[in-house]
């Protein structure tokens, strides 16, 4: 595994409605490796994941410091204001704790993030539909049934659909918040193996509340502690 | 005890439900009965199909159902866009506390009488008609169309904002972190979710379009002649019910206001109808 920095996240102060959230928190992700964010319920980890694409509510919460992601070894602040968040959303792709397909076909669902880009050539979406697909260990389950509705899969082949979603534009980053814990066991270790997997392309930041999973696939664990980081490898 | 009173809540909401179907029913029999005489004679078909001209003895209400057509659909056609903005405004692309805001305006505004639309029509509206197209009085199809269409649009827009946000927020959550912007989030999400309810305020709008009089009556000249073009004064069917009413109750013209309420009654059955067929394939999908 090489040693370049992925994400430099320098002194972040978060508050949500005057509730301090993250103060003077700061962090190094290095690229491809899959990095655990611990601590208690509530105390702020998925907040901390939608800072990175900045996905967070900015009506009611205010931030400040310094985000960099090295996109193709190019440092680019994210907060920059000439950075559009659809861009920065395209490179970081996010799997939310509940599987959150769209009421469309399963080939639709994956091809979505296409549209959006305005990538409508048809027959390099169905190559990256399958690519990600494939990447997402779903294929096989469903190459059969592509033009079904998405929300007739079971919930751990739904989270694949989403992972498969997040995975077709290719992103550098992958967010996770608890991709797991709507799941039962074996579908849990599926996604497990396909994230560890997923290493060669992709920096990871996952939210976990389950020790045993942090152990097995984090590289690098970081417990956020009143608002900052103490990193370590458990 | 519980059992007890659910059943009479069950009761109460049934009584209710028989009791607003009964009032329909009642009033369709109410219009047969009256206009009996004329179906008996075989004179409906004439009466609405030929033109009015009480001088010569000669009632036909063919110029009011034209009249109504023309100014009812003009106006749904001009509100869908203007409500579809609208609504598209508040739940989508204004910030939060200028939705709510735009949000209680319209909720106001469905509850303006209309009459005092109709004030605004005649004294805005109609000379500006009047003056732009240099059309005569200003009193015309296009004039009461329009102040239709500011009527329709509040409770049109308000439908259409209630079946936007019901979009659930995990949708609108994953088109975000997708990287899509508004416009494609209302396009591809919200909007295929809503149908139900676009088409809900289209048909509401519609039947108070076609049942609105007050607007007619004062902005449309009221001349019982086919409109040809949209500066051409119209009368409805609503309004020449008032005009008769109000003139005369024992002359023949009299018969003639109840085909014009069976006409109403048969026009907003089959705007219902046909648009919740247009409703009836996404019935199953959304729920």
């Amino acid at each position: 595994m090489d040693n370049k920095l992925k994400i430099s996240i320098n002194d972040l102060h978060f508050s949500y409605k005057d509730k301090s959230v993250l103060s003077g928190a700061s962090l190094r992700i290095m690229e491809n490796t899959i990095n655990a964010i611990v601590g208690p319920s509530g105390i702020g980890k998925s907040t901390f994941l939608t800072t990175l694409n900045r996905l967070w509510d900015t009506t009611s919460a205010e931030m400040t410091g310094k985000i960099e992601i090295f996109f193709h070894g190019v440092p680019q602040d994210i907060y920059d204001p000439r950075f559009p968040e659809t861009t920065l959303r395209r490179k970081v792709g996010m799997v939310f704790q509940a599987p959150n397909p769209l009421p469309m076909s399963i080939f639709r669902n994956v091809a979505f993030p296409l549209k959006l880009a305005g990538k409508t050539s048809r027959g390099e979406t169905e190559e990256s539909v399958e690519k990600a697909l494939r990447q997402a260990f779903l294929w096989d389950e469903v190459k059969d049934r592509l033009h079904k509705d998405a929300l007739l899969l079971s919930g751990g082949q739904q989270q694949r659909l989403c992972i498969a979603r997040a995975l077709v534009l290719a992103p550098e980053v992958l967010l996770l918040d608890e991709p797991t814990s709507s799941l039962d066991e074996k579908a849990g270790a599926v996604i497990e193996e396909l994230l560890v997997e997923l290493k060669k392309n992709c920096t990871m930041v996952i939210v976990s509340h389950y020790l045993a999973q942090v152990d097995r696939i984090a590289d690098t664990v970081h417990e956020l502690v009143g608002g900052k980081f103490v990193t370590g490898r458990r | 005890m519980k059992a007890l009173t659910e059943k009479s809540v069950v009761a109460v909401f049934r009584g209710s439900a028989f009791l607003s179907a009964g009032a329909a029913a009642l009033i369709l029999g109410f219009l047969l009965v009256f206009g009996l005489p004329l179906f008996r004679e075989g004179r409906i078909f004439s009466l609405v199909t030929t033109m009015w001209a009480p001088a010569e003895g000669r009632y036909g209400i063919l110029p009011m159902l034209a009249g109504t057509a023309a100014i009812a659909s003009l106006g749904v056609v001009l509100s869908i866009p203007l409500s579809f903005g609208a609504a598209a405004l508040i739940s989508v692309f204004a910030p939060r506390r200028w939705g709510r805001f735009f949000r209680a305006v319209f909720l106001m505004a469905t509850g303006i009488p209309t009459v005092i639309y109709g004030f605004v029509g005649i004294f805005l509206l109609a000379p500006f008609v009047r003056e732009f197209f240099d059309a005569g009085s200003g009193l015309c199809v296009l004039s009461a169309a329009l102040m239709l269409a500011v009527l329709v649009t509040p409770t049109m827009t308000i439908f259409f904002v209630h079946g936007f946000d019901r979009t659930p927020r995990s949708y609108l959550q994953a088109v975000d972190a997708l990287g899509g912007n508004d416009v494609q989030k209302l396009l591809y999400v919200i909007l295929p979710g809503a149908w139900r309810h676009i088409i809900g305020g289209i048909t509401l709008a519609a039947g108070r379009a076609q049942g609105d009089t007050l607007l007619a009556l004062m902005l449309s000249g009221n001349a019982a002649r086919i409109p040809g073009e949209p500066l051409e004064s119209a009368r409805t069917l609503t309004a020449h019910i008032a005009l008769v009413f109000a003139a005369d109750h024992e002359s023949p013209e009299f018969l003639s206001i109840f085909v014009c309420g069976l006409m109403l009654y048969l026009f907003s059955t089959l705007t219902v109808v046909v648009l919740r067929r247009l409703e009836a394939p996404f019935r199953r999908q959304h729920r």
